[in-house]
């Protein structure tokens, strides 16, 4: 019976956006069981490919009328489990909706579709001198309509800003197809609630963008990348908290700490970090030309007085990819010292980093796991990633006490469960520690104001 | 029984005063029974809850309201001026919360101490208080190199008209946990909750700051220099055309603000006049003038009896400009980097705002009327049905009994 009933479904499905768009072969579907957090796996009942607001509309209209769960979903690099199926659900995917609608250079704003690819905005945007400031790790896979979904950051937000900051507009369509527009540039006197700030950050769940409306900055003249090398992570964190309180405003603060470093020169990514350094920051500043070399200075001078043993700057594009290579490929190196990896996100007020990692550290000795840590210093925006075999359930066990403990940790000192990643299915159960209970509620009902049969991304964020 | 004595015995420990001592800060017509001033978010929700279930009406009240007197039943005045003082300031956090009664200057006291500074400027900015600041969010022409506001605050704490206590965000500058309640606070007008206290991120102080100013050319012409500023490769901290300014004789003038160490805002001038194709003068800050002169821009079209706002592509403005000129307005402030024209005078004629309205719609923009002398209030541009749909239902979670006086959208 449900079979047939997945066969009346996917046909009308197939009309509305044509038989090779809508998939259901088992085989097919094993690419969309999960996203960034393989930990967890669900097979779709469907995968359908619309190309348009009024394909989505419709679709989204049939799966009402059938109440099947819906799971939008951009390029899967979420973190978070927020596009994890459901068994029974449909995933609306957006690859296909990946075009840019309209690039109005005079007024900085663009028009995209929600399956366009983050880089692809900036690279179109560069002949008229501007580009897209947020700028997440995954921006070269990532999409708009999932960086709309999860507020997402990246490292330069430090001086730029989340995703929210950039979202005029947005074009949406609600649970039960109905097409809505949010805001807009240039209507802001006719703004009533900021529905398109609430929207940004809803996790799938408040219904699907189909169109983004955000604004563009102007490229900046120069820019200057630092590399600081520190015996100890504490070091590290005192010129950071240093560079922060002397008036600068780098545009990123990244470290990476030694078992980062460690995993990354032993990879293919070998960025020329020492082994045997503590820790490794990586400072940028960006802006006119004329100021920068007094920032970078300022900034240099910060980190020897907070124990750097050398600092490096870089003299040319090359050389500068060559300082970030440590921090953006430490991801990837981490995958060849261990068959899983699962990217934990907390912020913390900025001045409380050390004692947090020197606890994440002892957490990590406590339940017998590897855990390296790559963040955005900046914002205290931590990322303890810790290693593990997910075959063995006994160490998947002591995974989850750690992870729990260090959200725990994090939230003691003033800090937040997620800074970029999102709540999806990872953080639900660690949503308590920071909502009491009237304020879970809350959420739901703000939720059930969009979509009030609760069809959207279901058990996503709060239950 | 009185409303009084009722409220005395709901909520211990809340002042009750008589509403005649806030009557110089509400808008003539506004006649509340009373005033009730709560020293917690506790005793907030102790007055909100109360009032839920008496069914009277409540408006909360900072330094000053512009809450329209639209009376269909007994309503208290809800003064936040004991919920006041620095909460919690990290300077190198860049954080700092304050209670919502605290003004504005306060806080901009209290981070000035620190080398720090909240980089907003709606008029009037230092007198008002942290929780209409947050509650408004009215922008001013920093805008350009600093953002919204909404865009700023970390969190807050918010009792909701039926007296629940919800903390909104936090004290971090990234936080995803969950469903961004915070935003539809930011500029809600009170209609969601009362803010009891608010986090805001601070700056660190630009080490310079030079003023650039044209005069002499015609508004459209000023206005074509300052569309051409805002696409200069580097971006000033304001952008703004103003005029028949006070502080400039009647002139009307392109003024910008860079922020900067010397040789960026050098570099950033120089950057900027190659661009545009003119030299700026820079305003001699030691003479004074500048103070006077920010000011203006910074109030002019947020004191005067009526009040309006229109927003509009940039490229736009000529045409809404012209609109505003020809309905008799040459008192106004634009921010040409976010396109928004304010426009404020002691009586402006209903036939007049239509008529910009309607040239400022059919350029895809928009237009708001704040505060209105006078029984002849003219229409502002809609919102959207969808928008005002989901609004009412939100504010429908919020306030279930109808308890929060809305001030006008």
């Amino acid at each position: 019976m449900t079979q047939m009933l997945v066969h009346t479904v996917a046909d009308r499905l197939r009309a509305i956006v044509g038989a090779d768009q809508v998939i259901t072969h088992p085989d097919r579907l094993v690419a969309y069981e999960s996203d960034g957090l393989t930990a967890y796996r669900v097979a779709p009942r469907a995968v359908v490919l619309p190309e348009t607001t009024e394909q989505v509309s419709k679709v989204l209209r049939v799966l009402h009328e059938e109440d099947i769960d819906v799971i939008p979903r951009g390029a899967g690099t979420g973190l978070s489990g927020g596009a994890l199926p459901t068994p029974d659900g449909v995933i609306v995917g957006t690859a296909r909706m990946n075009r840019i609608l309209a690039i109005d250079a005079e007024n900085r704003i663009a028009r995209v579709q929600p399956g366009l690819i983050n880089a692809r905005l900036t690279e179109a945007t560069d002949p008229y001198g501007l580009y897209y400031a947020p700028d997440p790790s995954s921006q070269s896979a990532c999409t708009l309509g999932g960086n709309v979904a999860e507020n997402s950051g990246g490292p330069h937000c430090l001086k730029y800003g989340v995703t929210a900051r950039y979202v005029t507009g947005l074009t949406v369509v609600m649970a039960k197809g109905e097409v809505v527009r949010f805001g807009g540039a240039g209507r802001e006197a006719a703004m009533d609630l900021d529905l398109v700030g609430l929207f940004v950050g809803s996790e799938g769940c408040f219904g699907i963008a189909t169109e983004i409306e955000v604004r563009l900055l102007p490229k900046t003249e120069g820019v200057r990348t630092l590399l600081g090398i520190f015996d100890t992570m504490e070091a590290a964190g005192r010129a950071v908290t240093d560079i922060i309180a002397s008036g600068l405003l780098p545009a990123a603060v990244e470290i990476v700490d030694h078992a980062t470093i460690v995993a990354v020169e032993a990879s293919v990514f070998a960025a020329g970090y020492p082994t045997d350094a503590g820790a490794a920051l990586v400072i940028e500043f960006d802006g006119t030309e004329a100021g920068l070399d007094e920032d970078a200075d300022r900034a240099e001078q910060c980190c020897f007085d907070a124990g750097a043993r050398e600092v490096r700057r870089a003299r040319s594009e090359d050389e500068r990819m060559g300082l970030w290579k440590g921090r953006k490929k430490a991801f990837g190196a981490m995958g060849r010292i261990a068959p899983d990896l699962l990217v934990q996100d907390a912020t913390v007020p900025r001045t409380r980093l050390p004692e947090v990692l020197a606890r994440i550290t002892e957490i990590g000795t406590e339940y017998d796991l590897k855990i390296a840590n790559v963040f955005h210093a900046g914002d205290g925006n931590l990322h303890p990633n810790i290693l593990f075999d997910r075959q063995d359930p006994e160490e998947l066990e002591r995974v989850e006490k750690a992870s729990r403990e260090i959200m725990e940790l994090c939230v003691s000192v003033g800090g937040t469960i997620t800074g970029e990643h999102g709540v999806g299915v990872d953080k639900r159960g660690y949503m308590p520690l920071v909502h009491n209970e009237v304020e879970l509620e809350m959420l739901r009902r703000v939720r059930w104001v969009f979509d009030p049969d609760g069809n959207l991304n279901p058990g996503k964020v709060v239950q | 029984m009185t409303l009084a004595q009722s409220l005395r015995g709901a909520a211990s420990g809340v002042e009750i005063r008589d509403a005649s001592e806030v009557a110089g800060r509400l808008m003539p017509g506004v006649q509340p029974v009373l005033t009730a001033s709560p020293a917690s978010a506790e005793e907030v929700a102790a007055v909100l809850g109360w009032a839920a279930q008496e069914g009277v009406g409540v408006l909360p009240l900072g330094t000053g309201s512009h809450a329209e007197p639209v009376a269909d039943r007994p309503f208290i005045v809800l003064e936040t001026s004991r919920l006041t003082g620095i909460e919690e300031y990290q300077p190198a956090d860049l954080t700092i919360t304050a209670g919502s009664g605290t003004t504005f200057g306060e806080v901009d006291d209290a981070l000035r101490e620190n080398g720090q500074w909240a980089p907003f400027d709606p008029p009037l900015v230092r007198e008002r208080s942290i929780g209409g600041f947050v509650s408004v969010a009215e922008h001013g022409p920093l805008w350009a190199g600093y953002g919204a506001l909404k865009n700023h605050v970390l969190g807050a704490t918010i009792v909701t008209g039926d007296g629940r206590i919800l903390r909104l965000g936090g004290k971090v500058v990234k936080n995803v946990a969950g469903y961004d309640l915070l935003r539809p606070v930011v500029g809600g007008r009170g209609r969601l909750g009362v803010v009891t206290s608010v986090c805001l991120r601070a700056f660190p102080i630009p080490s310079h700051e030079r003023v650039l100013m044209i005069t002499g050319p015609s508004v459209p012409d000023l206005i074509d220099l300052a569309l051409a500023v805002g696409t200069a490769p580097v971006l000033p901290a304001s952008i703004v055309v103003a005029g028949a300014l006070t502080a400039l004789d009647g002139r009307s003038a392109l003024v910008l603000r860079l922020h900067g160490a010397e040789s960026t805002v050098s570099a950033d001038q120089a950057t900027i006049e190659a661009h545009i194709g003119s030299s700026m003068d820079v305003v001699d800050a030691s003479q004074g003038g500048v103070d006077a002169l920010l000011n203006e821009l910074r109030n002019s079209g947020g004191v005067e009896a009526c009040g309006l706002e229109v927003s509009v592509l940039p490229t736009h403005l000529p045409e809404v400009l012209s609109a505003v000129e020809e309905a008799g307005v040459d008192a106004f402030v634009v921010d040409s980097y976010a396109g928004r024209i304010r426009i404020g005078s002691d009586r402006l004629d209903p036939q007049a705002v239509e008529m910009v309205r309607v040239v400022a719609e059919s350029a895809g923009g928009a237009l708001r009327v704040g505060r209105w002398a006078g029984s002849d209030r003219p229409a502002g541009t809609p919102h959207r049905d969808a928008e005002i749909r989901l609004s009412e239902r939100l504010v429908s979670i919020f306030d279930p009994g109808g308890v929060l006086w809305p001030t006008r959208p």
